[in-house]
């Protein structure tokens, strides 16, 4: 009787002791993340304070948005149309390329998949520079939104061939030869099948390049002619000739805003119907 | 509903030989099933006659048409495949009517089409589930529904129901037959499954090595298996090697075999003095009580082991230094499961088999 006793209480306390030791050890890893979170927002969160203030006064305004949307229309819409057609021409290059390398088999495969990846390993100055002195020979690439548009599309496609490849090999052959049995040509087996069934990686491809081609100065300063100023390119400008300005943060703040848009879009819309596996049964 | 010939159909891998001259005639309405082990050429074949896989010599034919060059889409065929492969992203209806909506076939006639088949294949009311939210059964029974819908020349099944549980198999196994014969399609179906085979084939064709090795209906490849992989593949695990003695008649002769002198069936192509396997199923051999004379053959051993697996039990059982396996089924299984010591054996049927020509 005592040593049942006993050891119940023993084993309740033992209990009590884990159980705060535990809490503790939950509690500690919260402030952790938390504390990381921080850190990682920090940056944004002075720069909107700053982009809501007028000057260092302390008057919390939203003039400056209205400001941008005056001044910056002309470099946001740029911004916007460089990703819209560097995404369209990444896209026209690399679903059919993805398509033959991951379904077809060739001598010197290998070596092309390390080669396309090229681009991820070259730093910005040196493609920049690089396609500077390509781009000497056409005088339309240096004085028109196409020499800006195709260095994106070098810089990135990579970003989205790789995703549009991992989605393909991941995707059994099953589906594509029952569509071929069923009578469906190879283009309507393409569109109705493939395409659907790959569809998480290429938007997870589309979302990669969109961040970086809409947030990316470095390059653009290389390449883009004097008519052709990006958000970014001019956020960059402003602050190397006006030193930061209130206006200037709140470009640069709603930049952000929209690359976090486009993140969370990409998550609510994909994350939950494609990103968990349509097509694992 | 066509016949479907195969003319010496070859495929090479480089320097493997997948399918070696495979000559092969399935008439309209038949089942006819590749049945052998996995690499031995039945899926590749299956593969041919959908198209997947171009042959590297031969000819394939539907009715009077050569449709070697045809890819898939061209042939009109149904192909069902190991996994029931449905669109993932499409509804059971739309997975049906992918085959019609491809060919641009009116809405109306697509949607009677769907009606039909999901009756058809007992799954009326499933139009809007998505196929990952139907069992293993249901989604092969919507992948024959979704073949059937397209009105196919040939129905091609590679292994259907291998990834499907046993109960499962059973039922599917005989839904798939129902279907063919109500249709009345011509059906090639690929196993490795010899039960399976045997349960809904009209003619079998066992390959090897990418070869048809024997050709013919159930009890045919059953009783009289021409080859020693045949014999070996349909499950008859007793072999004694021996050779046939004088003086038989045409219809019966000895074999001596070791010590054993079995009474076998003559085969017309064999003579005295020929070397040959002699097979025997274990479930042909019957465990004797008294002094049973119903068998040409009795033999005394001592029993090794018993296996009980369920309906049957499996004995080996030790006779003049050779080993036979004996399937015992009935009641009679119950009552040898304790018994140890010598039993008497009897069998009448041995199958024998030229050595010189299995080689």
């Amino acid at each position: 009787m005592t040593t049942t006793t006993l050891t119940k209480s023993s084993t309740k306390g033992a209990g009590q002791a884990r159980f705060n030791s535990r809490r503790l050890i939950d509690l500690l890893s919260h402030l952790y993340i938390w504390f990381c979170l921080l850190l990682f927002v920090a940056p944004f969160l002075a720069l909107f304070n700053y982009s809501l203030q007028q000057g260092t006064s302390g008057i919390y305004t939203l003039s400056n948005y209205s400001y941008i949307f005056g001044s910056f229309t002309n470099n946001l819409l740029t911004s916007l149309r460089v990703s819209a057609l560097a995404i369209s021409i990444n896209l026209l290059i690399t679903l059919p390329a993805a398509y033959a390398l991951v379904r077809y088999e060739f001598p010197g495969k290998p070596l092309l998949l390390s080669a396309v990846t090229l681009p991820l390993y070259t730093p910005a100055p040196v493609l920049g520079l690089g396609l500077v002195l390509t781009y000497n020979f056409s005088y339309g690439l240096i004085t028109s939104i196409w020499g800006l548009v195709f260095a994106m599309v070098v810089g990135t496609f990579p970003l989205m061939l790789i995703p549009i490849v991992v989605a393909l090999k991941d995707l059994p052959l099953v589906f594509e030869e029952a569509a071929l049995c069923l009578g469906a040509t190879r283009w309507q087996t393409y569109f109705k099948i493939v395409l659907p069934l790959i569809g998480p990686g290429v938007s997870a491809g589309i979302l990669l390049c969109f961040i970086i081609v809409f947030n990316e100065y470095l390059v653009t300063l290389f390449v883009a002619p004097p008519s052709v100023q990006t958000a970014p390119l001019r956020v960059f400008n402003l602050v190397r000739t006006a030193g930061i300005q209130n206006t200037t943060a709140a470009l640069a703040a709603f930049m952000q805003i929209v690359s976090f848009t486009a993140v969370i879009l990409f998550f609510r819309l994909f994350g939950s119907r494609y990103l968990k596996g349509t097509y694992l049964i | 509903m066509s016949r479907v010939r195969l003319v010496n159909i070859s495929k090479h891998y480089g320097p493997t030989l997948a399918v070696d001259q495979v000559n092969l005639d399935v008439v309209e309405g038949e089942f006819v099933t590749l049945l052998g082990p996995s690499g031995c050429g039945k899926t590749t074949t299956l593969r041919m006659i959908a198209g997947l896989i171009e042959p590297t010599t031969g000819q394939i034919l539907f009715d009077d048409q050569e449709v070697t060059n045809l890819p898939p889409n061209g042939r009109n065929i149904g192909f069902v495949f190991q996994t029931p492969a449905l669109f993932p992203h499409m509804s059971v209806a739309d997975n049906i009517g992918f085959g019609l909506s491809v060919k641009g076939r009116p809405k109306p006639e697509i949607n009677a089409k769907i009606n039909e088949m999901l009756k058809l294949v007992d799954l009326a009311g499933y139009h809007d589930r998505l196929p990952r939210q139907l069992s293993g059964g249901q989604q092969q029974r919507v992948a024959l529904a979704r073949v059937l819908a397209t009105n196919p020349r040939v129905l091609l099944f590679d292994e259907p129901l291998s990834a499907l549980d046993r109960n499962l198999r059973e039922t599917l196994k005989y839904n798939i037959l129902d279907l063919q014969r109500r249709t009345g399609k011509t059906a090639i179906y690929v196993t490795h499954d010899q039960s399976e085979a045997f349960a809904i084939s009209d003619r079998i064709a066992v390959m090897n090595q990418g070869r048809i090795e024997q050709l013919g209906s159930q009890t045919d490849i059953y009783l009289h298996p021409q080859s020693d992989f045949v014999a070996e593949f349909i499950g008859a695990n007793n072999r004694l090697d021996g050779r046939i003695l004088e003086g038989g008649s045409g219809e019966r002769t000895a074999v001596q075999a070791g010590a054993l002198t079995l009474q076998c069936p003559m085969r017309p192509d064999l003579k005295a003095g020929d070397t040959v396997a002699a097979y025997i199923r274990p479930e042909d051999i019957a465990v004797l009580k008294n002094d049973d004379h119903n068998y040409r053959n009795v033999f005394e051993g001592a029993v090794e082991q018993i296996i009980f697996e369920g309906s049957v039990a499996q004995l080996r059982v030790a006779v003049a230094g050779q080993t036979f396996r004996v399937d015992v089924s009935g009641t009679e299984r119950l009552q040898l499961l304790n018994h140890r010591g010598q039993i008497q054996l009897g069998f009448n049927e041995v199958t024998l088999i030229p050595i010189q020509q299995a080689q």
